[in-house]
């Protein structure tokens, strides 16, 4: 429960909302910017998980042979080897890593559009419409995310469109939360006040005034929460509540490769480096966009 | 009063203090949350109560098992009172509450707060494990990182828990077990062993979870107190201190961490809703028999009101842990306690 009085503290980067640049990075604190750059080649990288299945000449990620499992790595046929009931390992890296950016990917879209818009609409409106949104998502961010997430997976069984109907209830709140307090800050400058006098509609100071004002913010956060996302779906396929198996992800890889953990480390480890790499590099560009655009 | 002269002036001195305390802006805001906390509380309770009353299939089915037959659940479900509509059972659960009657879990006919009683201590006990790995680690490291910033020590350290904030909780667990558990046979994978047993088994059995959840939190940690100290260290009294010939790790020490570990109790506080969270994960790879592999069965089993019970736990505790923080403030920082009436 996030319940830092983040409204009642005022920011450091009201010129960068208002659209002014950022103060240049000099002397030693401007290395932010050059992570950002392999940390975005290595993002395409792993958005390339769409396309490597179809030009690499890849073993289909599920009905592998039995006969062929446990191969190691740089086995002829298998790069990376094959798992233990014998699909090729690389092959389930990249459909699963296609699986978790995707997910990652939507929740997060259905969070930045529903809950930015949630969260400026209160804050614009501000009084009763406020205070009532605001307490409903303080009941969705401390209601335990796992039970909705079970209850989901258990009811409508397992599934990526499950997944991220599941991951979405705490997208939502989150984002909202951010655009909020991002509102609250715009509310009071002169340039609102001004586009508020001139008579403009609610509907249209949202959309030109507010959205691409708080919109650096919620998408600085779009990028952060992308890897806390992966890494939550991650934790529900383990739990065999997210993607099913035999279909990939890398959150289910871990799971399986857990029950001969001690036999075959390395079906652990691969898809817990694929997943350590893209979080890490969400993460990095993230800090560089935040830097960037100096928002909070 | 029969206290004589000299006790009831501090008696006095002391009243004031409390006085001073209780209108203290800090602790107004506490009281205001905690006002708040109630309704939040309750709409907790009650999307819980609804999401596991619209699911499909109850209690009695799940104990019964696929090779039930109709009437046996159905009689089943007449003694746990199932085929009762769900706002009756939810207000018969919610007068339960304010009575401070639980109830019984439906499937181990164990009342609720025997099953809390006997795994909160686990979870508590891992979670402080966890905390105080991660304190310790954050403070020595933002130390030596903010001594120099954009020195060796500060990139490096900065670099590192960058890694570690990006590391799956889940995944440092397996990596641990794999690295100190299987090639280095130092701590056991998994198993609990209670601390009445034996304390230096117990705490062996509880290392590799505290710190899968541990180090995660220590980079968190050791980033923020970085930044705060460094921030710190840009402030006048810093200046003063240096300019009167304070050695560097004395202005460090005794005035930059000082001000800033104010900072770092905030974050630890509002951060304990989170690491329960976590709890529910880890317990479950190491089989600790703590609250959250509890709420995994309980979910499964469909057992309402052990969820209920433990989602109460839960935010409970989250919400209790946001107000200890603000009146640690508050006794903490002179600023706030004497704010309105010096001393």
């Amino acid at each position: 429960m996030a319940n830092v009085p983040t409204d009642e503290r005022l920011p450091l980067g009201l010129e960068a909302l208002a659209g002014a640049p950022a103060p240049a990075r000099t002397g030693r604190w401007a290395g932010h910017l050059d992570v950002g750059v392999p940390a975005a080649a290595i993002v395409l990288l792993f958005a390339a998980c769409f396309v490597w299945p179809t030009l690499l000449p890849l073993a289909k990620p599920v009905g592998g042979n039995i006969f062929e499992a446990n191969l190691g790595p740089l086995s002829p046929g298998h790069l990376l080897g094959t798992d233990t009931v014998g699909n090729d390992v690389l092959s389930r890296l990249l459909y699963g890593g296609r699986t978790s950016l995707e997910t990652a990917l939507a929740v997060n879209l259905i969070g930045l559009f529903l809950g930015g818009t949630i969260g400026a609409l209160a804050a614009y409106l501000g009084g009763a419409v406020d205070a009532v949104a605001m307490r409903g998502l303080d009941v969705l961010i401390a209601f335990p995310a796992l039970v909705l997430a079970l209850a989901i997976a258990d009811s409508l069984g397992p599934g990526q469109g499950h997944t991220i109907l599941a991951l979405s209830f705490f997208a939502v709140p989150v984002f909202a939360r951010n655009a909020r307090a991002a509102t609250l800050r715009l509310r009071e400058l002169t340039f609102m006040t001004a586009a508020r006098l001139c008579g403009t509609r609610t509907w249209r100071m949202l959309l030109r005034h507010i959205a691409p004002n708080i919109l650096p913010q919620l998408l600085t956060f779009g990028l952060l929460s992308m890897g806390a996302i992966m890494v939550i779906e991650g934790a529900l396929s383990f739990l065999g509540l997210g993607i099913a198996l035999p279909d990939p992800s890398w959150g289910n890889m871990i799971f399986q490769g857990q029950q001969s953990i001690s036999a075959t480390p390395l079906l652990v480890l691969f898809p817990s480096a694929f997943l350590f790499v893209a979080v890490l590099a969400f993460n990095l560009l993230g800090d560089a966009l935040r830097a960037r655009w100096n928002v909070r | 009063m029969t206290a004589t002269a000299a006790p009831a002036v501090s008696a006095d001195r002391l009243i004031g203090r409390v006085a001073a305390l209780a209108t203290s802006p800090s602790l107004r805001l506490a009281a205001r949350r905690l006002v708040i906390a109630v309704p939040v509380l309750w709409g907790v309770s009650a999307l819980t109560f609804i999401v596991m009353s619209v699911l499909p299939g109850n209690a009695a089915q799940q104990i019964l098992g696929v090779q039930a037959t109709p009437a046996q659940v159905h009689q089943l479900e007449l003694e746990l009172g199932l085929d009762k509509p769900a706002w009756l059972r939810y207000a018969s659960w919610i007068g339960g509450v304010l009575t401070g009657n639980l109830g019984r879990s439906l499937a181990s006919g164990q009342p609720v707060t025997a099953i809390i009683g006997q795994r909160l201590p686990i979870t508590v006990e891992l979670v402080v494990y966890a905390l105080a790995v991660s304190v310790a680690l954050a403070v020595p490291v933002a130390l030596l990182a903010a001594r120099r910033p954009g020195g060796l020590a500060d990139r490096l350290s900065m670099g590192i828990s960058m890694a570690g904030l990006s590391m799956a909780n889940y995944v440092l667990a397996l990596l641990l077990v794999i690295a100190l558990a299987v090639y280095l046979p130092v701590f056991p994978a998994i198993g609990f062993v209670p601390l009445t047993e034996s304390v230096g088994a117990n705490l062996r059995s509880l290392t590799l979870p505290a710190l899968a959840i541990g180090l995660p939190l220590a980079c968190f940690y050791t980033r923020l107190l970085r930044a705060d100290i460094a921030d710190q260290m840009q402030e006048d009294y810093v200046v003063t201190a240096r300019a009167k010939g304070v050695g560097p790790w004395q202005v460090l020490v005794r005035h930059a961490l000082r001000n800033s570990l104010f900072g770092l109790l905030t974050i630890v506080g509002l951060n304990l809703g989170t690491l329960i969270g976590a709890t529910v994960i880890i317990e479950q790879i190491f089989s600790l028999p703590g609250i959250g592999q509890a709420f995994l069965q309980a979910i499964n089993n469909r057992d309402v009101p052990l969820i209920e019970a433990i989602v109460l736990v839960l935010a409970t505790a989250v919400v209790l842990a946001n107000l200890l923080t603000d009146i640690l403030y508050a006794v903490l920082d002179p600023r706030i306690r004497y704010g309105q009436r010096p001393d």
